[in-house]
């Protein structure tokens, strides 16, 4: 897919590359022709922000063609963490998932199976009761898992509000504590988020 | 009369020095009454960046009357006329002409002590930069114009656009400050980069700047307006950085009604600070420090 953005200024070439890369499917590549630095560097910025591959070429008259890479590509991996990880964020809301004894098993079954996957996601976000799971007792098998996700490399944030909303500010045993502002960032920064 | 500065100068007796400025803009955001406001303090503030005190402004209105009813020039004057007031100036009338889109701002007069002007370009080695509003304005009212922002973003930026440096400015005449301006359209380096005047460097430590945390969200999206690359390729070959940061981008933003960057002494700077902070100014803090003069004018860590 092609879009021409010459001739317009911020933030029309943004939120056209944006508006065109969120009609594209997976595995596509998208150009993007513009004609300032201003629009060059702002949808590179776009791009890069949100995990896509992007080249810029110099094309004649001042203008630039971008090719932003959508879904998959086949670089040699330079970056280890890259390959390690899924650019997404797991977003807890809940120390369950669904309602009752079973939704605390299944939250324990869910993330154990997330560690047998190739790919981790990059972070894990808790909010509301999620908390309880970053807050748990040092040996019950979610903190074990939570531990081992975080040797492995994977963020995990807790909403600082939520914690002090439930009390349990001290007991925190796994990750970092989050702000408002991070969270959003990361749930709109990533490639996705999976919310249980 | 002096020609590098914030405002113009016209010294009237050894007591007394006129200052004059004026500025207008475009709004900034939908409510005609803040962005009266808005444009009224991004008109005076040249008169606080010297240290003066406003006496009397006129309004310069560009209306664009095919779109907008009466009624919405009327609350731009009201709230313009608000600022003023607050600052203990009176509006003494003003000029209106038909325009295809709606401009507003004022035409300043203030006096200064001609012996307590504060100059834009005459920091000393050692001093410490203070800078009293976060920067990101530019980026934020891009993206006001896009509609992308919440409703309780676009108040607090409205807010803070709206902010006189008349306090500020009050303030800061109980220190020892060597030098002042407002940030505006060169953006913080490009403001900083004449306060350097070649004779000084400058050293930022850009964690301690203050950057709206919205304006680095919308930075990131690629929402940033052309005016910050002019800024930055002009000052390309005079800043360095130790390590290359995301938000290096934002030091190049075109502000309105930007915040004072002040040039105060190491032992006033806390005190200072402590001070603006006590009064509202919450955003005030010690950003930088004039070194003396190396490679580039400006670096940042």
């Amino acid at each position: 897919m092609k879009i021409d953005c010459c001739g317009l200024a911020c933030p029309e070439p943004v939120l056209q590359t944006k508006k065109a890369l969120e009609s594209l499917g997976e595995d596509a590549i998208l150009e993007v022709l513009v004609d300032s630095i201003a629009s060059k560097e702002n949808v590179l910025r776009l791009a890069q922000n949100a995990g896509y591959e992007a080249r810029s070429e110099e094309r004649e008259g001042g203008k630039t063609i971008i090719a932003i890479i959508k879904g998959f590509t086949c670089n040699i991996a330079s970056d280890t963490k890259a390959d390690t990880f899924l650019d997404k964020t797991l977003f807890l809301k809940s120390d369950k998932v669904g309602e009752g004894e079973l939704g605390a098993k299944l939250v324990v079954g869910f993330l154990k199976s997330t560690l047998e996957l190739p790919k981790l996601p990059k972070r894990i976000v808790c909010v509301n009761t999620a908390v309880y799971l970053t807050t748990a007792d040092e040996d019950s098998p979610v903190m074990q898992i939570l531990k081992v996700f975080e040797a492995k490399g994977v963020e995990i944030y807790s909403c600082g509000v939520c914690l002090d909303f439930y009390g349990v500010s001290d007991k925190l045993k796994v990750g970092k504590i989050g702000n408002a502002y991070g969270t959003i960032e990361m749930l709109f920064g990533g490639e996705g988020t999976i919310s249980l | 009369m002096d020609e590098n500065d914030d405002a113009s100068i016209y010294y009237l007796d050894e007591h007394r020095a006129l200052v004059q400025t004026v500025d207008i803009i475009t709004p900034v955001v939908d409510d005609p009454y803040m962005y009266g406001q808005i444009a009224a303090a991004n008109s005076l503030s040249d008169v606080f960046a010297m240290g003066g005190v406003v006496a009397t402004a006129m309004n310069i209105v560009g209306f664009d009357s095919c779109h907008h009813p009466k009624s919405v020039l009327k609350e731009i004057l009201e709230g313009g006329a608000s600022k003023v007031k607050e600052c203990g100036g009176v509006i003494v009338g003003g000029h209106t002409i038909q325009a295809p889109e709606m401009t507003y701002g004022l035409s300043v007069a203030g006096f200064v002590h001609p012996k307590k002007i504060y100059r834009n370009n005459t920091p000393r080695i050692s001093d410490v930069l203070i800078l009293t509003k976060p920067l990101g304005m530019g980026i934020l009212t891009t993206a006001i114009k896009a509609d992308m922002l919440e409703e309780s973003v676009v108040e607090k930026v409205a807010h803070i656009l709206a902010e006189l440096n008349y306090k500020a400015s009050q303030i800061m005449k109980s220190y020892d400050v060597s030098a002042c301006t407002d940030v505006t359209g060169f953006g913080l380096f490009g403001h900083a980069f004449e306060m350097s005047f070649n004779r000084v460097s400058i050293v930022f430590d850009i964690k301690n700047i203050p950057i709206l945390n919205e304006a680095r969200a919308m930075a990131d999206m690629g929402i940033i307006p052309a005016g910050a690359y002019t800024n930055k390729a002009y000052l390309s070959d005079k800043v360095e950085a130790k390590n290359p940061h995301k938000d290096e981008i934002i030091l190049y933003d075109a502000q309105t009604s930007g915040g004072l960057l002040i040039a105060v002494s190491q032992d006033d700077a806390i005190k200072l600070v402590t001070h603006l902070r006590n009064e509202g100014l919450a955003y005030s803090t010690i950003i930088g420090e004039i070194l003396p003069l190396g490679a580039k004018s400006l670096l940042y860590i």
